[in-house]
């Protein structure tokens, strides 16, 4: 990536770590590695998929395109990439994704193709 | 020694307690909230550095600082006729020997040292409500995430429902505190405590503690 994006924060450290997570799981995804792809969505995103996620994962259609925007705060970041919106939880194993394919709902939660 | 700061070694202790406990029964909330919204349940130590924790504590401190800067304050221009807390007239300096330098000494020192009490605690006021705003952020924020919403900035956290549920639902328990001292005070009695009137004194008597 090389750039510096805005970040927002009161753990600006991590952006770096959510940045690299989410990266490795759209790089997954495009390159058509269901199981990589499944094996960085936390539990409960990868179950609100259909069985089998390595397969359902890659039928949803997620674009990611760069990373514009990063905000952490805690155990929880929002990325804004040029073509999704991807929120992250970070657990015992490091930041996982909670929700991808997310479209704004206005005041209402963002609605996610994959999330949990 | 113990003896003669036997007050503030009791609050001292039990604000250490309270404090400690509040912290365990905190992370065993934010525990089941964490895992209740598909999160990961968090150490001791990685709660009270959070500011879920922070945010909580601070919201008290700053009322409790308010209730008391307003007692001392308001309490110079407003009189409760039988309240032992009220003043009856103008109190005044009252240099004597063995007063404090600064309240003998005249110009700025003694003019800050005369309202060094409403100072100190209507600055612990401010900063413990600022730090509450702060802290209220990012503990507001990372809930916004979760439930898969935007962060918001401070400006807009400082005029969200969010913080002024939290700064009203404390400020209002603390204001009907204090009333219910001022009032139960003119005629009620406890024996003994200098925050009552003497037992055997007149309801209508205003300013006198035992």
């Amino acid at each position: 990536m090389g750039m510096v994006l805005p970040v927002s924060a009161c753990a600006a450290g991590a952006g770096p770590a959510v940045e690299q997570a989410t990266g490795r799981f759209y790089a997954a995804v495009a390159a058509g590695q269901g199981a990589a792809a499944c094996a960085l969505l936390t539990d409960a995103a990868a179950r609100s998929l259909p069985e089998p996620c390595a397969t359902s994962i890659l039928d949803v259609g997620l674009r990611g395109g760069p990373a514009e925007e990063v905000a952490v705060w805690g155990s929880e970041a929002q990325v804004r990439l040029r073509g999704d919106t991807v929120f992250l939880h970070r657990g015992a194993d490091g930041w996982r994704v909670r929700g991808a394919g997310c479209r704004p709902g206005g005041e209402r939660p963002y609605d996610c193709e994959v999330s949990g | 020694m113990i003896r003669r700061n036997g007050l503030s070694l009791f609050f001292m202790v039990a604000f250490a307690l309270a404090l400690a406990g509040q912290s365990f029964a905190g992370l065993g909330a934010y525990n089941d909230d964490q895992l209740g919204s598909g999160g990961t349940p968090v150490s001791w130590g990685a709660y009270v550095t959070s500011a879920d924790f922070a945010v909580d504590v601070a919201e008290n401190w700053q009322s409790e600082y308010l209730q008391f800067l307003l007692y001392i304050v308001v309490t110079v221009w407003l009189i409760q006729r039988g309240s032992p807390e009220s003043k009856t007239g103008d109190i005044g300096d009252k240099v004597r020997p063995g007063s404090p330098q600064w309240a003998r000494v005249g110009g700025l020192r003694t003019m800050l040292f005369a309202n060094s009490l409403g100072l100190v605690m209507g600055a612990a006021f401010v900063l413990s409500w600022y730090a509450q705003s702060v802290a209220g952020t990012a503990a507001y924020n990372r809930e916004q995430l979760s439930r898969l919403q935007d962060p918001v900035t401070w400006p807009e956290y400082v005029t969200s429902p969010d913080f002024w549920d939290r700064t009203l639902q404390n400020w209002q328990s603390e204001f009907l505190a204090v009333l219910s001292m001022v009032a139960l005070s003119i005629y009620l009695r406890q024996r003994e405590s200098p925050e009552s009137k003497p037992v055997g004194a007149p309801h209508e008597e205003t300013g006198t503690e035992a």
